[in-house]
């Protein structure tokens, strides 16, 4: 028997009872629709955390300084002012004996109100140094734009480069360029536009589309230095918040964070810093991708294994069925295999059918996953389906089918046709 | 031997030849012989009944003459080559290409249409899809069954189902037709149009062999084996 007839020898079999055959591969529907669904979400997952880890370059290790807890808290004893962080002295031992890390960019946060006409907005402002465009990865929008130049802090010159979303809603539709921000008391001109592709964030915490930067001279001679004051006469000194530290090379990172760590342990008293190396993350996203994958084809394993069992009920309770039928058909002159082929066929067609449904229900699901997620407003879950995903799903359901389709095949395939043409 | 009917064509070569062909079981430790060793000659263009009571051995005749059993003793030379021991694919070939068969209860499959029962042999023959269908439709127009292509086999009298089993026995247009009771399910009219079928094959030169228990029948017949607790003899 030709392939084409075998296909129709199978079509109109399965199109005999289809209610049957639609139920018959329900296990194989929802098992690959949770796969497929859950891949997608996983990806989508996966994807963000790689693109928020890469926003922070792939190169760079930030330090960020964090205020320790309170009972931990070092004092001076003639005044209230709590030192923490990084310090000036870190940056200089880093640029002296860290002979692999190719660019020191400090930022320091500006606690100062940026104003939207009365009211005070969440746009943070910080100083840094020309260096840092490059480091955050960010780029300049406008071609008007032009990042911070070293002659902005020599001269002590108040200008600005603001983030495309702090800009947005500081300035709405108009021209940023040469407006006017107000940073606490002081008129800064904005000389550049800049946006970070990736939406990433300063260490995880500031994003760097909502930010303002000012040289880091120009805040330093207008402030002093940063002095946050707090209650009761108390206040906070933090040298630098983060220090963006960039790499000669990827391959130097894992000894160049594991020395820094060695060093910053000896170097303070207390753990009031937080070394994030991006490079780490990005391993440890795929460490845990891999742990994700491995639970996935578990679960999928053990849905495909009950939907195949499904399969191979309803085979064998079909062969039961149609016994006479087999006998009929070797009688008129089907060989073993032909037989063989006939219900392996219809077997494989049912759960590619199913896996195709599957298919699209697990796209379905994860759309409808991520466009739920999505309702409260702000980013939720993201689904993204890889063709890699639908290939595999597909694949497996026809090895799923052969799998348990194999044994009822054979077992038709060994009816004895005389004995077949009995079956009552 | 045989003899031959006022209206039977010339004998011919033999088809088939049974020697000491013979089949037993095994049930409880006791030996039970289904059939005795038999020899027996049919040659082509030959109209053979096989008659007796039931149980006597007729279908498992019909069965060996069908190799849809094997015999535990004895040759079985169709068109003189050795059938009774080929392969299974060997075996489905000679059932396929030498062998059509008719049963006593149609054994049309209900899911298709007559068309596609028809088409069934030559699906296994491996004929191409245009051509079966060619050959099936001409089958079914040869039978009065033109028109009714789409049809299920539940929705046609037994006379029609017959018919197109006939038709369907006849679709890789073997030298044989093996007919088991073909009228046991029909009315005595529809029965005697079935056998005018057969009558009408056997005229246009195929050989049937066919199992009956209706001894009026007998007049259609070239050749006869009536057959007693196994025991086959010629009459």
């Amino acid at each position: 028997m030709n392939l084409l007839e075998m296909s129709v020898t199978v079509y109109a079999s399965l199109t005999r009872h289809l209610v049957r055959s639609l139920l018959a591969t329900l296990g194989i529907v929802l098992g690959i629709a949770a796969v497929v669904a859950m891949l997608a979400i996983g990806e989508g997952g996966r994807q963000e955390a790689l693109r928020q880890i890469e926003s922070q370059g792939i190169d760079n290790i930030i330090l960020r300084s964090v205020k320790p807890a309170e009972g931990n808290a070092q004092q001076t004893t003639r005044s209230y002012t709590q030192r923490y962080g990084i310090t000036q002295r870190d940056v200089e031992h880093i640029e002296s004996v860290f002979e692999n890390v190719r660019l020191i960019v400090p930022v320091m946060e500006v606690r100062r109100e940026i104003y939207l006409g009365q009211t005070s907005t969440d746009i943070k402002a910080v100083a840094t140094t020309p260096a840092f465009l490059e480091v955050s990865r960010c780029r300049l929008v406008d071609s008007r734009s032009r990042f911070l130049v070293p002659t902005d802090g020599k001269i002590l010159d108040p200008v600005c480069v603001v983030g495309t979303k702090a800009a947005r809603r500081l300035f709405g539709h108009r021209d940023p360029l040469g407006q006017a921000v107000v940073i606490g008391n002081v008129s800064f001109r904005v000389v550049g536009l800049m946006e970070n592709p990736g939406g990433g964030r300063i260490g995880g915490q500031f994003e760097l589309n909502n930010l303002v930067c000012m040289p880091l001279e120009t805040a330093t001679s207008l402030w002093g230095g940063i002095t946050i004051q707090m209650r009761r006469g108390m206040a906070e000194k933090v040298d630098y918040d983060f220090l963006y530290l960039a790499a000669k090379n990827i391959d130097a990172i894992p000894g160049t964070a594991g020395r820094l760590r060695t060093y910053l342990r000896g170097a303070h008293a207390q753990v009031d810093y937080e070394v994030q190396v991006p490079y780490e993350l990005l391993q440890s996203a795929r460490r845990t991708q891999r742990i994700f994958t491995v639970v996935m084809t578990s679960i999928a394993a053990i849905s495909l294994l009950v939907g195949g069992i499904g399969i191979m009920n309803i085979m064998l309770a079909n062969i039961f069925e149609r016994t006479r039928e087999i006998g009929v058909r070797r009688a008129l002159g089907a060989r073993k295999r032909d037989i063989l082929w006939q219900f392996l066929a219809e077997s494989v067609l049912l759960t590619s059918i199913g896996g195709g449904l599957g298919a699209g229900l697990g796209i379905a699901t994860a759309a409808a996953a991520e466009m739920i997620s999505r309702l409260g407003g702000e980013a939720g879950l993201k689904a993204v389906v890889t063709s890699e995903s639908l290939i595999v799903a597909l694949a497996v359901s026809v090895i799923t089918g052969i799998s348990f389709g194999t044994h009822p095949a054979w077992k038709a395939a060994q009816l004895d046709p005389l004995t077949a043409l009995r079956h009552e | 031997m045989t003899q031959p009917s006022p209206h039977a064509p010339p004998p011919t070569a033999p088809l088939i030849e049974l020697t000491g062909l013979e089949k037993t079981y095994e049930a409880g430790g006791t030996l039970i012989y289904a059939l005795r060793a038999t020899d027996l000659i049919v040659r082509h263009g030959a109209f053979l009944t096989v008659m007796g009571p039931s149980g006597s051995g007729k279908s498992t005749l019909l069965n060996l003459f069908g190799l849809l059993m094997r015999p535990t003793a004895g040759t079985y030379l169709l068109e003189g080559r050795a059938v009774s021991g080929l392969n299974d694919d060997a075996t489905s070939a000679v059932r396929c290409k030498m062998i059509g068969m008719v049963f006593q209860s149609f054994n049309l499959l209900s899911h298709l249409t007559i068309l596609e029962n028809v088409c069934v042999p030559m699906q296994y023959a491996g004929l191409p899809r245009a051509a079966m269908r060619q050959r099936g439709k001409a089958l079914l127009d040869r039978f009065g069954l033109d028109g009714r292509y789409g049809s299920r086999p539940t929705q046609l009298s037994g006379g029609q189902c017959q018919r197109v089993a006939i038709a369907r026995a006849l679709a890789n247009d073997p030298p044989v037709i093996l007919a088991d009771e073909p009228t046991g399910n029909l009315d005595e009219q529809t029965g005697l149009e079935v056998m005018g079928i057969f009558q009408e094959l056997h005229r246009s030169g195929k050989t049937i062999i066919m199992v009956t228990h209706n001894p009026a029948y007998r007049k259609y017949a070239t050749q006869a084996v009536s057959i007693h607790d196994g025991r086959a003899c010629e009459t």
